[in-house]
């Protein structure tokens, strides 16, 4: 994943059972003056990026420039095509004649905004066909959820933190090195 | 997110305050006032316009030619009225509309603010009236069709397409229509609003299924009355003139500007202290809606504009060119407007999920549409009444005072009548916990 | 998320699911060995498959004076095959893009399956444009690429041409829109696979995907604005092949309400076209508790809501033909329903009007056999639909001494075979080696829309995977 590993880090690892208790241990955790490193489920859970105090992604305005990008590249085909490199009179329409393009301005517009937002995605993410996936406890891609808190990161020691950990409902909790 | 509701007290009623009900008396005794302004100027410039009266002719084609004897001042006035009252007649449909399709689509977000929609179509049998009135009154002079000389072979005015609809355009067959439409909209409406207060007062399921069953059978009832109701009131006006997409196009007119009016009321009221249980996520989900909606006008708009544009036959150009060109370009700017108000302002206010959650921006978008929209109706009724009589000045400003003060009264006498919360409403809970 | 639901709402997941419930029925049948259902239905469609190429490539080989075509039908079998194929695609997307928006958790269970049979339809419905072309070899010259002839251009004032951006469009969106849907279904079959091979397949195609909170959030972000893209998408596709008839002034093509109508045209045959595979699924696959009655009895809702939108159309354009008062107009239609091709319009009534209207009963409705068997008059009465307005539309020339009638020929009808061996030989692929139901998406809905809820939702997990982790060996 994005997140580097320069040298090897040790985490601590607390497997939930269920989605609406991770999110409430979160808070509790947090505010435990534990520094969670991430949560990992199976499947999205609503609020937790905002628990866990995700900035607000901005893969939208990506998109919007990608989408733009598409209107710009559907507007200078037509032009250019229809208008100044090879002006043509077809069914009674002068040669540039706006309403029919918007047609092509609109698919063109979506073909980039989608791709470029999706490319976008999967590079921020550090996703690819060759990545090899950061998995703190396999079974967080079935039914369990797992946070993962590195010990380097946090000035608490082990047995506290796992105290926490199983405080707020952890069903148990794991070493995992990296 | 577990962000804490604040959990409403289950009774809240509106207040009608006298304030409230000055001020909307001011407002029609201004509109009345600038309608007679208005009038006056008019009566008196009477005439004036006869330099204009060639040139525009002949843009216009044929539809008038013959049928223009003296022109009356008063047209004017009588479509000022009839565009208000078709307007307000959608909007007020609308309320039933939303309700009818989020009974059948079992939404529950909904729930939360259904008295505004609940409470808007009771201003239907004011709009109604007013146009049975208009059609006795003034039929004559906004609908080209009820001229006896069309239909009589041995008259100048004989027209062999507008005889070819005789089945359709005649005027008893159009009041029965008429009738039936704002009776099927308003007694189903009437029974809907009573299960809905019966609800409030006995709870259970039972009036909810119940409002499904009546929810669908307006669907069904408005799933033809829409379409035939838009050709009756708008389409038939430039009579020769004919396109399938017309009446779905006037719905999604009417229905956008309703989800307009519909958020608009809830921001307003929330600002006035009420509907605290609607929260940032309902607004957005409206602010979604009235997004949508623009854009779904604008492909409806767009596709009837390129087929007619791309195929370039002359009946049917003539529609676009009357309003493009036609009458010394008078409607140009109202064209353009539209597409403005309708299409790039709400598209562009409410992009970004910050500005749909934004009071502010909602109520900026939300009288972009309702503005937008009138110009819309004024802009598909205007040039086959008027014509190149036609303009914007106190008469039309006047009268748009008046029938929007009308509905707000209505409107704000009907939500004092129910508790501002459905309180058993089976969708509630869903409602006040609405996160997204 | 608030797991609160009005009761009066149907449970949607039936049986007391637990999370690992669900990967275990989804994944079963992805990770076992053929059954032999699937083996028997796989060998009939590739042997229909491979049947149906070899007529194409003899259409290619001999020209398309093979098909039934005449001077005055120019149009048949070919383009309503395409348009028929490209409407079913349409529920895919409707599904995925536009019941997302709206939240109807329904959507959750059939959006995978729905989805695939979009991107299989399209390619269908490509097949034919290839087809029709006649010298396939020369495609790409309705790509806008500088030519060798001089500097003339693709003419983007047709609408032809439109399609081919709107239909590629449509096809590498909902890929996308799909492939993203699929990814951390993916990781959850690659994190349970046992041999190298397919941990690695599954591996690549998943990405690399961890189920991070971040990731997720973002994932879900893009998820809403490809469904927001999607949507006005998937109108806009069908809205140009509509303008492909509808721009021309040709009787009965050029009416305003095209758009519009064959939108909702689509998306009904699109939703007959997921029931009948979701009926067949849900039983060979074991998934009734997760594709159950609620979901058939809410897609035969769509149907009747857009069989209905669809008939409001047809009784609009046959008012306005002949309130219009245009001759030629109002001859198209009543040469549509009393002309030689009358049976193809009545067919087309019939089944798309009329038959839809039985789902106003619940039992009907609720049915499986009445389901199936309607599902399948619709989408007949969907490709007589195109039948009518292309061919009864043209074999009436403006000129009486070209009117003409179409007789489909042999390779007319093994063309059409040939899409239906493409189709399903690329949706028993699909159903074997990927997750037919959205794993993640269910056990999203899973507290809210069970019917009982298990006392751990959790559920147990398989044991074994967890001691022997598959990647990552090297830092431990």
């Amino acid at each position: 994943m994005a997140e580097s590993h320069g040298s090897a880090s040790k985490f601590l690892v607390g497997i939930f059972d269920d989605d609406d208790v991770v999110l409430k241990a979160v808070k509790e955790v947090k505010d435990a003056g534990v520094r969670i490193h991430e949560v990992y489920s199976p499947f999205p859970i609503h609020g937790l990026d905002v628990a866990l105090g995700h900035p607000r992604t901005r893969i939208g305005i990506a998109a919007f420039l990608f989408g733009l990008t598409g209107t710009l590249t559907a507007l200078t085909l037509t032009m250019y095509t229809e208008k100044l490199d090879w002006p043509m009179v077809v069914g009674g329409k002068d040669s540039y004649s706006f309403p029919v393009y918007i047609p092509i301005i609109f698919e063109l517009t979506v073909l980039f905004c989608a791709l470029g937002m999706v490319g976008t995605f999967i590079v921020s993410n550090g996703l690819g066909p060759t990545v090899k996936p950061l998995m703190f406890d396999l079974r967080t891609t079935d039914n369990k959820f797992a946070m993962a808190i590195d010990l380097g990161k946090n000035k608490l020691d082990e047995t506290k933190i796992e105290q926490i950990l199983k405080a707020s409902g952890a069903a148990e909790v794991n070493v995992k090195q990296f | 997110m577990a962000s804490v509701h604040a959990i409403p007290s289950l009774d809240e009623q509106y207040e009608f305050t006298a304030e409230s009900k000055r001020r909307l008396i001011i407002g029609i005794v201004a509109g009345v006032a600038l309608v007679g302004l208005g009038a006056y100027l008019l009566a008196s410039g009477a005439g004036s316009h006869e330099a204009h009266h060639g040139a525009a002719h002949a843009a216009a084609g044929h539809e008038h030619a013959g049928a223009h004897h003296e022109y009356k001042w008063t047209t004017r006035l009588w479509a000022n009225v009839w565009v208000n009252a078709v307007y307000f007649t959608g909007v007020s449909v609308v309320g039933m509309f939303f309700l009818s399709y989020n009974y059948l689509a079992q939404a529950g977000w909904s729930s939360a603010f259904k008295r505004i929609p609940e409470a808007m179509p009771a201003f239907l049998p004011v709009t109604g009236l007013i146009m049975l009135a208009v059609f006795f009154i003034a039929g004559h002079d906004l609908f080209h069709w009820t001229h006896e000389g069309l239909y009589d072979p041995n008259s100048p005015e004989f027209d062999p397409i507008i005889n070819g609809k005789k089945g359709f355009l005649n005027k008893p067959f159009y009041l029965i229509r008429m009738v039936a439409y704002f009776g099927l909209w308003y007694g189903l409406w009437r029974v809907l609003r009573n299960l809905s207060l019966q609800e409030d007062l006995y709870g259970g399921t039972e009036y909810y299924n119940k409002s499904i069953k009546f929810g669908t059978i307006f669907l069904v009832v408005f799933g033809v009355t829409s379409s035939t109701s838009a050709w009756d009131f708008v389409m038939s006006i430039d009579t020769h003139w004919f396109s399938t997409m017309f009446g779905w196009y006037t719905l999604a007119s009417w229905h956008v500007t309703g989800l307009a009016v519909m958020t608009l009321t809830v921001v307003t009221l929330k600002e006035q202290g009420y509907l605290k249980w609607v929260n940032q996520s309902h607004l957005h989900d409206l602010g979604k809606f009235m997004f949508a909606f623009s854009i779904f006008w604008t492909y409806v708009w767009f596709a009837q504009f390129m087929l007619i544009y791309y195929a370039n036959l002359p009946e049917e150009t003539i529609y676009y060119r009357e309003r493009f060109s036609g009458y010394g370009e008078k409607y140009l700017v109202t064209f353009w407007v539209n597409l403005f108000l309708n299409f790039a302002f709400p598209f562009l206010v409410l992009m970004t999920r910050d500005a749909k959650r934004t009071t502010i921006f909602l109520k900026i978008a939300a009288w972009g549409i309702i503005v937008g929209h009138y110009f819309d109706f004024y802009n598909n009724i205007m040039p086959g009444t008027v014509g190149e009589h036609g303009g914007f000045g106190p008469i039309e400003f006047g009268m748009i005072l008046i029938f929007a003060c009308g509905f707000i009264w209505s409107l704000s006498t009907q939500l004092t009548k129910a508790n501002l919360v459905p309180k058993n409403h089976p969708m509630l809970e869903e409602a006040l916990h609405h996160d997204i | 998320m608030s797991h609160i639901t009005s009761p009066v709402r149907t449970p949607l997941v039936t049986g007391g699911k637990t999370y690992a419930d669900v990967t275990e029925d989804v994944s079963r049948q992805v990770e076992g060995r053929p059954t032999r259902e699937w083996t028997i239905a796989f060998t009939i469609s590739v042997i229909v498959l491979i049947y149906g190429a070899a007529c194409v490539f003899w259409t290619w080989w001999e020209g398309l004076g093979v098909w039934g075509l005449n001077k005055t039908v120019g149009w048949a079998w070919d383009i309503t095959n395409f348009v028929w194929w490209v409407g079913i695609g349409h529920a895919g997307t409707l599904i995925s893009a536009i019941l997302l928006l709206f939240r109807q958790k329904w959507r959750t269970a059939v959006n995978r399956a729905a989805e695939a049979m979009t991107i299989f339809a399209v390619i269908c419905a490509a097949s034919f444009i290839l087809m029709h072309m006649g010298r396939p070899w020369l495609a790409l010259w309705a790509l806008p690429l500088p030519n060798t002839f001089g500097s003339l251009w693709v003419n983007f004032k047709s609408p032809l041409v439109w399609d081919v951006f709107a239909i590629s469009t449509y096809f590498t969106v909902s890929l996308v829109f799909w492939y993203i849907g699929l990814v951390p279904d993916l990781a959850t079959i690659r994190d349970r696979a046992k041999s190298k091979v397919s941990r690695y397949i599954y591996g690549a195609f998943s990405l690399g995907w961890n189920g991070s909170a971040k990731t997720w959030a973002r994932y879900e972000y893009i998820s809403l604005i490809l469904a927001g893209l999607s949507t006005p998408l998937v109108l806009s596709v069908h809205t140009i092949v509509s303008f492909d008839f509808a721009t021309s002034v040709i009787p009965g093509w050029h009416t305003t309400i095209f758009p519009p109508y064959f939108v909702a045209g689509a998306i009904f045959s699109g939703f007959a076209m997921v029931q009948n595979l979701m009926l067949i699924i849900r039983v060979v696959f074991k998934l009734e508790d997760y594709i159950t009655f609620e979901h058939i009895e809410s897609m035969n809702k769509v149907i009747t809501l857009t069989g209905s939108i669809v008939g409001v159309a047809y009784l609009t354009e046959f008012f306005i033909a002949w309130y219009s008062g245009v001759e030629f107009e109002s001859y198209a239609f009543i040469n549509r329903a009393t002309g030689p091709y009358w049976w193809a319009y009545w067919a087309m009534m019939t089944c798309n009007v009329i038959s839809p209207q039985l789902f106003w009963s619940r039992a009907i409705r609720r049915s499986v056999v009445w389901t199936f068997v309607l599902s399948v008059v619709v989408n007949i009465g969907m490709w007589f639909e195109r039948f009518v307005i292309i061919v009864t539309s043209l074999h009436r020339d403006y000129l009486p001494s070209s009117w003409a009638m179409f007789h489909p020929t042999l390779f007319d009808i093994s063309d059409y075979i040939f899409s239906f061996g493409l189709f399903f030989t690329l949706f028993l692929l699909f159903s074997k080696f990927l997750p037919v139901v959205n794993m993640a998406e269910v056990k999203t809905v899973i507290k809210s829309s069970s019917e009982t809820l298990p006392k751990s939702v959790s559920g147990v997990a398989k044991g074994e995977r967890v001691t022997k982790p598959a990647f990552n060996k090297d830092a431990e």
